[in-house]
């Protein structure tokens, strides 16, 4: 029964999509059912996400219970979850079920604030704190690759050498100051880079991984239509 | 200098540079700001999710519909997404391998077509061509070069014969291949992650720095 | 410790003050050298430049907010190219963190430009969860998926909408990525329902996205902000990607310094060793 049921509603969700490739969608009944599963699974998924903020909210929530370091921090963290979730749930429209009975309370003009469009403060909070920080964190990788580049890129041995040649070859193309330095030596260098390193040897190693990825994505997608591979269902 | 900020632009500008550079603070050394920042940044992010999934899932895909439409049988996908939460109670947590089963077996199925028709069919068709590609030397040169390429950086990746002989001589033609692509792949990255930091460096300076000149 | 050995030993701070440095300089003095179009990026231009005016186009925000510096200027560039062009834009997103957000709010600036109204030239679907059941969902039904807009609006109220119900009535895909999105675009959109997927995608994706053009499941590549800068260029705009060129290239070539100086500190100090 924990197993079984999976087992055999994860074959039919994906026997469905298998299937309904060989068949035209808009004449047959396989295509209809498609059609169904498709849109359940998009709303099954969405589930998913928010399953991992609860564990968020419960694992920070608990160590500020038990004032365990840093607790502080970990309160903030919890008063963003709820400053950005809150307004984004409460009611916009004034006619639905809830926001007619939320605005009876609350003026109407309040609205504006909530939801996720434009001027609530859900955009508000992701404009102006959220989407800024999460630029900034990333923006930071460029000191540390520098840094990298200085510290551990080294020709140690052949293959090692290759790689580095090209990769300072393709950064000096990829800029006009580098490519404009690079056409100082033959106006066609920059075209021979294209077409050799990224046309050529790029494109031969990354379609050997696509390849070889898609057979296993293939392999492993098998293995779980079929109820073999079951490490999805976790224990118990 | 642009046109003239208002008092709330310019908190909103100001805001976004104390968070840029409290971030940014890590790099000297771990300091309050940063972790103060880094806390809310997650929090906000985890925040974010159940507000989109609130109205783009819950309420648009199936309160909406089943309210105004009378799509009653939106039902049963929405108690698979409730009994996801049966995850969180240790005792019921089997019952949510149904919801997610439904979910990883339909992707499955997905991507045994798409891996195998939409990447692997078109990707090995492209490799094996003629050589007389119609673009003279170095159209048959390139042609011979992705095929080389891909045999061999494929042979480098099979691990389940011992790298010796042959498949030894060709693994090493691919760890050549592998090497000059991961270069070129490493000179991308670079220019990636710069080029977050110049977008960074454009706030602060155009409009952090506008908003600096009008007030001082 | 020798000369070589100390430099070896540098405080990285020192390194992250040299980059600042060369990435702050650029603003200041101003050098303009001139941006070269790749084949990869002009076949995209050309096939969405080549499109009747009036024609639907999809344009997907599919990257998060850290990748903005890089996609930003491709979704700006390619709004401005369609909206002249007086195409109706659908956008979506697959990103769960910011992509739907930014696309309400880029779409709605740049249609400012243009009088581009909400509804009748472009409309914003937003998210829907799992991406791949998103894609192959839009093939049959466009609002089985989405029953309404970003801002909950019913499809069926938004008269661009009236005609426009699965991939047969969309002309191009302009497919704006930072993550493994794209690849389904390919795969799936691509390759079962034959609609011309062109990219825009941060330059650590790009690599990969060769190997889709050469095999002619992709139409045209932009990769990285360098990507976008010929856009920009091709469409006749000066946005931030062409203005950050500058500050690109001194920094590549000071990653490079840093490359030499490195290797001559490992291979003196090395010598000196007898190793």
């Amino acid at each position: 029964m924990r197993t079984t049921v999976p087992v055999i509603v994860a074959f039919l969700s994906g026997f469905v999509m298998v299937v309904s490739f060989f068949f035209n969608p808009d004449r047959t009944f396989i295509g209809r059912a498609q059609d169904v599963v498709l849109q359940w699974v998009t709303i099954v998924s969405g589930f998913t996400l928010v399953l991992g903020v609860f564990s968020i909210v419960r694992v920070n929530g608990r160590a500020v219970v038990r004032r365990t370091e840093d607790w502080p921090f970990k309160l903030a963290t919890v008063i963003s979850v709820f400053a950005m979730a809150i307004p984004a749930m409460l009611p916009v429209s004034t006619t639905s079920v809830g926001g007619k009975i939320f605005y009876s309370i609350l003026p109407q003009s309040w609205g504006s604030w909530f939801g996720t469009g434009t001027g609530s403060i859900y955009d508000w909070l992701f404009n102006f704190v959220d989407s800024p920080m999460m630029e900034t964190m990333f923006a930071m990788l460029a000191f540390y690759i520098a840094s990298a580049a200085y510290r551990a890129f080294r020709a140690r041995s052949a293959d090692a050498t290759l790689l580095l040649l090209t990769a300072v070859i393709v950064m000096l193309w990829r800029v006009p100051m580098g490519e404009a330095f690079l056409r100082l030596f033959g106006d066609s260098i920059p075209d021979y880079l294209n077409t050799f390193i990224m046309n050529g040897f790029n494109v031969a190693v990354q379609r050997g991984i696509i390849i070889g990825a898609a057979l296993g994505a293939a392999s492993m997608s098998l293995r779980v239509m079929l109820g073999i591979e079951r490490t999805y269902m976790g224990k118990g | 200098m642009g046109e003239s900020l208002s008092f709330v632009q310019h908190f909103e500008i100001w805001l976004r540079a104390y968070l840029i550079l409290s971030l940014f603070s890590f790099l000297y050394r771990d300091n309050v700001f940063y972790k103060l920042s880094e806390h809310i940044f997650a929090g906000l992010s985890a925040g974010y999710y159940v507000g989109l999934i609130w109205q783009t899932v819950i309420i648009q895909q199936l309160v909406n519909p089943m309210v105004d439409n009378g799509h009653w049988w939106l039902v049963f996908p929405g108690i698979l997404g409730v009994l996801m939460f049966t995850r969180l109670i240790p005792k019921w947590s089997w019952v949510s391998r149904v919801s997610l089963a439904f979910v990883i077996g339909n992707t499955a199925g997905i991507y045994i077509i798409s891996s195998l028709h939409g990447l692997i069919f078109p990707q090995v068709a492209s490799t094996i061509l003629s050589l007389d590609t119609g673009n003279g030397f170095a159209g048959t040169l390139l042609a011979l070069l992705v095929v080389v390429g891909v045999i061999s950086t494929l042979i480098y990746f099979y691990f389940s014969k011992e790298h010796t002989g042959l498949l030894g001589a060709t693994a090493r033609v691919g760890i050549w291949f592998i090497m000059i692509a991961f270069g070129a792949h490493f000179g991308y990255t670079v220019m990636g992650r710069i080029s977050l930091l110049i977008g960074r460096a454009e706030f602060l300076y155009y409009e952090w720095g506008g908003s600096l000149s009008q007030i001082f | 410790m020798g000369f070589w050995e100390n430099i070896q030993h540098i405080d990285r701070r020192w390194i992250y003050l040299l980059v600042a440095i060369a990435v702050f300089f650029p603003m200041i003095v101003v050098m303009h050298f001139p941006i070269e179009i790749t084949p990869e990026a002009r076949q995209l231009y050309e096939a969405i430049d080549a499109l009747p005016n009036g024609s639907v186009v999809m344009l997907t925000f599919d990257y998060y907010p850290s990748a903005m510096a890089e996609t930003q200027p491709m979704s700006i560039a390619a709004l401005r190219h369609m909206f002249s062009k007086d195409m109706k834009v659908l956008t979506l997103s697959n990103i769960p963190l910011g992509g739907p957000s930014i696309a309400e709010r880029v779409t709605r600036e740049i249609a400012l430009e243009y009088d581009k109204v909400y509804g009748i030239d472009f409309v914003n679907l937003g998210y829907k969860a799992n991406y791949v059941a998103v894609m192959h969902g839009l093939a049959s039904s466009i609002e089985s998926i989405f029953p309404s807009d970003y801002s909950g609006t019913p499809l069926r109220d938004l008269p661009m909408m009236k005609h426009v119900k699965n991939y047969r009535d969309i002309e191009f895909i302009f497919v704006v990525a930072d993550n493994a999105t794209v690849d389904y675009w390919i795969s799936i959109v691509n390759a079962q329902y034959g609609k011309p997927v062109g990219s825009g995608v941060t330059a650590v994706v790009a690599p990969k996205m060769y190997s889709f053009v050469d095999a002619g499941q992709m139409t045209g590549l932009l990769g990285g902000m360098k990507g976008a800068a010929e856009y920009e260029r091709m469409v006749d705009i000066s946005g931030s990607a062409i203005r950050g060129m500058d500050a690109q290239s001194l920094v590549h070539l000071l990653v490079i310094f840093f490359v030499i100086v490195g290797n001559l500190g490992f291979f003196m100090s090395r010598g000196k060793d007898g190793r």
